[in-house]
């Protein structure tokens, strides 16, 4: 087993966390700030593809929820981040990572490898994010510069995530 | 072990595609303009998903309506026959103008690749789009009635408010010269429409014939739509005429879209 200790309820309080972000931090009305989708990306490798994909529902369903916004828009973008958390992780880290089912994380994979995962599971978090939210009304490249302008604290937020939900054990 | 892992991946699938459709109707119903995305988006792959059904069915059925058509052809040509006989005239060589146009109305066959039929606001997908030439509020009409208006169009397809829908309403005549008034459908069943706004000094007959007036800009005039039944006085001024239309809803299959040529400029000098 190597799920890391406490996982869920680190899992819960970033959820909690999140909720938090939707409700009281708002940088502006075209930039989102989610953690959500490094969250799901941190579902321990030992998870199924299905029961994350379930995971991902509720959760992006209780910031819903919970949080300002569209009832069903965090749900939406982020089932595809989890459908799409293993080939990802066996493209950026390596095949041996799923069959050994390890725990990924900045120290053992570096910052680079890292990054690159982050940043991929964000952008394809924002892209359907953006599209729903802007549903057909608005220009390509005006959703292009909304994501990009998420991309980049969202960016900073995941990697002090990733380190809440992906501790390295040689601590 | 292949097999197993193709049922993994189809299962995977399927929980995903749940949990999609989950989101985008949580999501439809609590945003006015996703609602509209996603009802355009769905329209648009039902379109197509029927269009291409359609296609299929089309072409196993070819042969029962080469034979429906040879025999059209045959009355028709006894028909003409009979014409010249009675007249003494050849009609061959008067056509004038394009093979698809009559009266500034310009004709298009089309067939019906959907058809909504369960609710108030009926409508149905026609399989001919702007490359085809149909534009936005073309009429959809049959031998024995108009059945609806072109609301939206893609290139191959035509979304079309039906006529059996609340919103909608033709304009029509009590036989080639009578009173004019506006035709909608009962709401009830699809043999059924009201003709209302009928001045109540004209004299009408049970079982007279109902025709397009002419007067809208879609539709041209004398279309048989139905006969008349039973009518009421409203408020002591204008009659409600229950109509039992011609055409059924359920039966339906080839239409032809009709457009006005005219229509712009007729708007125009509207708005002066």
């Amino acid at each position: 087993m190597k799920t890391p200790q406490h996982f869920g309820l680190y899992y819960f309080l970033m959820a909690v966390v999140q909720i938090i972000i939707c409700n009281f931090f708002h940088l502006s009305p075209y930039i989102t700030l989610t953690i959500l989708p490094v969250m799901v990306m941190s579902i321990p490798l030992n998870v199924g593809t299905v029961p994350a994909m379930l995971l991902a529902f509720v959760t992006g369903l209780a910031v819903d929820m919970f949080g300002e916004g569209l009832l069903g828009i965090n749900t939406l973008a982020l089932v595809p981040v989890a459908i799409l958390r293993k080939p990802l992780i066996r493209m950026v880290f390596g095949e041996e990572v799923i069959e050994r089912e390890e725990t990924i994380s900045i120290r053992k994979y570096g910052p680079i490898k890292m990054s690159i995962a982050i940043l991929v599971v964000h952008t394809l978090f924002l892209v359907i994010y953006t599209a729903a939210d802007g549903a057909g009304t608005r220009p390509f490249w005006f959703n292009a510069a909304r994501v990009a302008a998420s991309l980049v604290p969202g960016y900073v937020l995941s990697l002090i995530v990733s380190g809440v939900l992906l501790p390295d054990k040689r601590k | 072990m292949g097999r197993r892992k193709s049922i993994s991946v189809i299962f995977t699938a399927a929980v995903f595609i749940i949990l999609e459709m989950a989101a985008l109707a949580m999501l439809r119903s609590n945003g006015v303009l996703q609602q509209m995305w996603i009802s355009k988006g769905v329209h648009a792959v039902s379109a197509e998903v029927w269009g291409r059904m359609e296609s299929i069915r089309d072409y196993f059925s070819l042969r029962k309506a080469n034979d429906e058509l040879a025999n059209e052809n045959f009355v028709l040509s006894l028909e003409l026959n009979r014409y010249r006989e009675m007249t003494g005239t050849d009609l061959s060589g008067t056509v004038a103008g394009q093979a698809d146009t009559a009266g500034g109305f310009r004709y298009v066959p089309a067939t019906i690749v959907k058809m909504g039929n369960n609710s108030q606001h009926n409508y149905m997908i026609i399989g001919k789009g702007s490359e085809d030439g149909i534009v936005e509020d073309a009429g959809i009409i049959t031998s024995k009635g108009a059945l609806g208006i072109v609301d939206a169009v893609s290139r191959h397809y035509s979304y079309v408010i039906s006529f059996w829908n609340s919103g909608i309403s033709v304009s029509a005549r009590i036989g080639r010269q009578g009173p004019v008034g506006p035709l909608s459908w009962d709401g009830r069943s699809s043999a059924g429409a009201i003709l209302s706004e009928i001045p109540h000094h004209i004299e009408i007959e049970k079982g007279d014939t109902v025709f397009t007036s002419g007067y809208s800009s879609i539709f041209p005039p004398d279309i048989p739509l139905g006969v008349t039944g039973e009518w009421q006085v409203v408020n002591g001024a204008t009659y409600r005429i229950r109509v039992h239309l011609f055409e059924d809803s359920a039966m339906l299959r080839y239409v032809t879209v009709v457009s006005n040529s005219g229509r712009k400029e007729l708007e125009e000098l509207e708005n002066r």
